[in-house]
C-alpha cells in the first residue's frame, strides 16, 4: 500500500465531491431551512410570534400559570406556595380569554358538585392533548390534594399525600451505581441516540458518494486508467477515506447549523452529555464509529463496483445499509434490555456490531467480553471485507455492460485473481 | 528487454483468453500487437499493466514485476474516458500524481503537453466542455503526462478524424525518436504498416505471426509481379518460363509466377523479347491480406 497515492486519491475525491453543486445544495439545505424560518419570522412579524409562542408553550408549559375558576370553594383562596403557578379567575369568560391570549396555559373550571363527581373542566387551546396533559400533571394533582386536605390533616401527611414519592435513579451493575439524578436519565437516551444517528447518517451519506464516485468512474471508463496506476486496494482506501471525510463534513455542517438555529440547545445537551457519559463510553463510541464506518465503506465500494448503473449499485448497497439500521430499529426494546440475548448476539455480528454496541454502551455496564468480542469481530472483519471488497472492486470495475449474477460474484470472490 | 512475456496463460472459467503466449519487446521499438476481436490483445495488455493476474507464465516489464513497473508505463486503454466534472489541467495533474510525480512537476508537464496538442487555452475548463476530438487528444496526453519509458496504446486511433489521426501519428513518431518504447494495438493495418517495426499477431490467444514487418511481408508475398506495358501481354502465360497466369488489372497486368521463380529472370526474358516495359515491380502484399489469410477471414 502506497500511502502517498492513497492520500492523493482521498484528496481528489474530497475536493471534487465538495465542489459539486449537488453536494453544496444538499449541505446547504439544512442551514437554508433555518434561514428561511428566520426570514419568515421577521417578515410575518406578529403572526409568526403566535406560532413561536405556541411552540414555546410546548416546551415551557410548566412555566406558565394555570387559571382556576373555583365554584366549589375548596380552592379559594389559593395557598401562597402555589401562587406563582395557579391564578384565580372569577368567571369562565375571563379565564377563557386569558387562555386564548396565552396569558395562562390552561384553566380549570371546578363546579359546585366537585366533591361528589370529581368533574373538572379543563380549558386549553389547540388539541385535546393539552387537557389530558393537565389532568395527568403531578403539579396539578398536588395542587388539588393540598387544597382539599388543608387544615384537615397533619401538614406532613398533607404534603406526602400530595407528592407521595420523589424517584431517584440508581442503576446497579458490577457493584457500581451510576446515573444519579433526573438529568442523566435524559442523557443516557439522548446522547447515544445522537451518536448512533450520526454514525448511521454518515454511513448513508458517504456510501451514497462512494457509489456515485465508483459508478461514474466505471461509466466514464476512466477507471481502467486509474487502476493501471494504483492498486485497486489503494484506490478503494483513498475513496473510503476521502468520501468518508465528505460525509463527515456534511453531517458536521448539518449539526452545527442545527446547533446555531436551535439557540445552542443541542450543544448544551451534548456538552452536558459529555460530562455525564463516562470517558470509557465516549472512547469506545469513537472506536466503534471508526470501525463501523470503515467496514461499511469498504463493502459499499466493493458492491458498488458490481452495478452497471447507479441504480443497480444503489439497490445492491441498500441491502447492506439495512443491517446498520437493525439495532436502531430495536432501540425501543434495547433501552429496557441493553444486555438481552438478541442484543449480545447482534454485537458479535460484523454488520450490526458497531451500531449495536454504540447503543448499548451508555445504557448499561456491558460485559467486557462483549466489548472485546465485538471489537475483535470488527477488526477481523475489516481485512476480510477489504479482501473481498477489493476483489469485487477489481473485477467489477472492468465488467462493462451487464451486472454479474450471484454465481458469477461468488466465482470472483473464490477465484485466484 | 522492455517487455518479456513467456508462456502466458489466462483463463476466464472455461474460456482460454491467452494461451501459452510468448514475446518480447526491445527498447526503442514500436511494436504492433494485432489480432481480431476477442483474440486476447486487451487481456495481454491488462496483464502487462498489472490490472489482471496471469494464471500461468512469466511477465516482466522494464525488468521488474508488472506491479513494480506501473509508474514507468503509460497506458491508453481501449475503454477510455476522463472525469467529466474535473478541470482539464487538474485531470492531468491528478493522473500524474497517481504515477508518483510531484504536484509541481505534474503541473509543469501537464502545461507543456496541453500546449503541444493546442489545449492550453482549455486548461481551466471542465473536461465535459471539450469537443470529442479535444477529449481524445487529452486522453492521449494523459497517458504520457508522467514521462513513461514504455507506452501502451490500445486502439489509439479509434474514432479519430483524419486530422487528429495525422496529428497523433506525428506525436507517436516524435516519442519514438525520443527513445520511448511503444506498443501499439490496433485493427488499422495501414497504420501498423506505416509505424511498426515488428508485430505480433494473436489469434485465439496464441501467437500466429511474430517477426519484423518486412520479414513477414516477404514470407507472405504471393510471388506475383506487376507489369505495366503499352502492349497486350495476356499471351505471355506459358511463353515465358515460370509465368503461370497473366491477369489484366486496372491498366496493368499481374503475372503469377511458379514457385521458386525469380522475378529477375522474368524481367530478363521480357527485355530479351523486346516487350515494352513501363513499370515492373514485385507486387506488394498488404498486411491486411496477410491478416485475413492467417486468421481465416474471420471478422476483424
Amino acid at each position: 500500500m502506497d500511502w502517498g497515492k492513497i492520500w492523493v486519491i482521498a484528496r481528489h475525491e474530497y475536493l471534487t465531491s465538495v465542489r459539486r453543486l449537488g453536494f453544496i445544495i444538499m449541505t446547504a439545505a439544512v442551514p437554508a431551512l433555518g434561514v428561511v424560518g428566520l426570514l419568515l419570522a421577521m417578515l410575518l412579524g406578529g403572526e409568526t410570534r403566535q406560532i413561536g409562542d405556541f411552540l414555546a408553550r410546548q416546551f415551557e408549559g410548566a412555566d406558565q400559570p394555570i387559571g382556576v375558576v373555583d365554584e366549589s370553594g375548596f380552592f379559594s383562596p389559593i395557598r401562597p406556595e402555589y401562587g406563582e403557578d395557579f391564578v384565580p379567575f372569577l368567571s369562565e369568560g375571563a379565564a377563557s380569554d386569558a387562555v386564548e391570549s396565552g396569558e395562562i396555559s390552561a384553566a380549570l373550571l371546578v363546579p359546585e358538585d366537585y366533591l361528589e363527581t370529581g368533574r373538572v373542566v379543563v380549558l386549553t387551546v389547540g388539541s385535546g392533548f393539552g387537557a389530558v396533559e393537565v389532568g395527568d400533571s403531578s403539579d396539578v394533582r398536588a395542587f388539588m390534594v393540598e387544597h382539599l386536605l388543608a387544615g384537615r390533616v397533619d401538614e406532613e401527611i398533607r404534603e406526602r399525600t400530595a407528592r407521595p414519592l420523589r424517584p431517584e435513579s440508581r442503576v446497579i451493575s458490577g457493584g457500581e451505581t451510576r446515573g444519579e439524578g433526573p438529568l442523566s436519565f435524559v442523557f443516557t437516551f439522548v446522547v447515544p441516540y445522537m451518536l448512533s444517528f450520526f454514525l448511521i447518517m454518515t454511513i448513508f451519506v458517504s456510501s451514497g458518494y462512494l457509489l456515485r464516485s465508483v459508478a461514474t468512474e466505471k461509466e466514464t471508463r476512466v477507471v481502467e486508467l486509474i487502476i493501471s496506476s494504483v492498486q485497486p486496494m489503494e484506490l478503494m482506501a483513498g475513496k473510503v477515506m476521502g468520501l468518508g471525510a465528505v460525509g463527515l463534513t456534511q453531517v458536521v455542517v448539518w449539526l452545527l447549523s442545527a446547533i446555531a438555529f436551535s439557540g445552542g440547545l443541542v450543544a448544551i445537551v451534548a456538552a452536558a452529555g459529555a460530562l455525564v457519559i463516562p470517558i470509557r463510553v465516549m472512547v469506545l463510541g469513537v472506536v466503534y464509529y471508526l470501525l463501523g464506518y470503515t467496514l461499511y465503506a469498504i463493502l459499499m465500494a466493493g458492491i458498488g463496483a458490481l452495478g452497471t448503473t447507479m441504480q443497480e449499485s444503489q439497490q445492491l448497497a441498500g441491502f447492506f445499509s439495512f443491517f446498520a439500521a437493525i439495532p436502531y430499529m430495536l432501540s425501543g426494546f434495547l433501552f429496557a434490555n441493553p444486555n438481552a440475548l438478541v442484543a449480545r448476539i447482534l454485537s458479535f455480528f460484523p454488520l450490526t456490531a458497531a451500531t449495536m454496541m454504540m447503543l448499548r454502551l451508555p445504557l448499561a455496564e456491558v460485559p467486557w467480553m462483549d466489548v472485546a468480542g465485538s471489537i475483535a469481530v470488527l477488526a477481523a472483519s475489516i481485512p476480510g471485507a477489504l479482501w473481498v471488497g477489493a476483489k469485487l472492486f477489481r473485477v467489477g470495475l472492468l465488467i462493462y455492460g451487464k451486472r454479474p449474477t450471484v454465481k458469477e460474484i461468488w466465482g470472483i470472490v473464490t477465484s485466484k485473481s | 528487454m522492455v517487455i518479456h512475456v513467456a508462456g502466458l496463460v489466462k483463463r476466464y472459467r472455461e474460456v482460454v483468453a491467452v494461451d501459452e503466449l510468448s514475446f518480447e519487446v526491445s527498447k526503442g521499438e514500436l511494436f504492433g500487437l494485432l489480432g481480431p476481436n476477442g483474440a486476447g490483445k486487451t487481456t495481454t495488455i491488462r496483464i502487462i499493466m498489472d490490472i489482471l493476474q496471469p494464471d500461468e507464465g512469466e511477465v516482466t516489464v522494464l525488468g521488474a514485476r508488472p506491479a513494480d513497473a506501473k509508474e514507468r508505463v503509460g497506458y491508453l486503454p481501449e475503454e477510455r474516458g476522463l472525469f467529466r466534472d474535473v478541470k482539464v489541467l487538474d485531470t492531468l495533474i491528478y493522473l500524474a500524481e497517481l504515477k508518483g510525480v510531484s504536484r509541481a512537476d505534474a503541473r509543469r508537464r501537464g502545461w507543456a503537453l496541453l500546449e503541444r496538442v493546442d489545449l492550453d487555452e482549455w486548461a481551466d475548463r471542465k473536461v465535459k466542455d471539450l469537443s470529442r476530438g479535444m477529449q481524445q487528444r487529452l486522453q492521449f496526453i494523459a497517458s504520457l503526462v508522467h514521462d513513461p519509458d514504455l507506452l501502451i496504446l490500445d486502439e489509439p486511433f479509434q474514432g479519430l478524424d483524419p486530422v487528429n489521426t495525422e496529428r497523433l501519428k506525428g506525436f507517436v513518431d516524435d516519442l519514438r525518436e525520443a527513445g520511448k518504447t511503444i506498443v501499439l494495438s490496433t485493427h488499422q493495418m495501414n497504420l501498423v504498416e506505416a509505424l511498426c517495426d515488428r508485430i505480433l499477431l494473436i489469434h485465439h490467444g496464441r501467437a500466429v505471426l511474430y517477426d519484423h514487418l518486412d520479414a513477414i511481408k516477404e514470407e507472405h508475398a504471393p510471388n506475383t509481379v506487376r507489369l505495366r506495358s503499352r502492349e497486350t501481354v495476356s499471351h505471355l502465360a506459358g511463353e515465358i518460363p515460370g509465368v503461370l497466369l497473366v491477369e489484366a488489372d486496372d491498366g496493368a497486368f499481374n503475372l503469377t509466377l511458379d514457385e521458386g521463380v525469380d522475378p529477375q529472370d522474368v524481367l530478363r526474358h521480357l527485355v530479351e523479347r523486346r516487350i515494352d516495359v513501363r513499370e515492373f515491380e514485385v507486387a506488394p502484399v498488404p498486411l491486411e491480406d496477410i491478416f485475413v489469410e492467417v486468421v481465416g477471414g474471420e471478422e476483424t
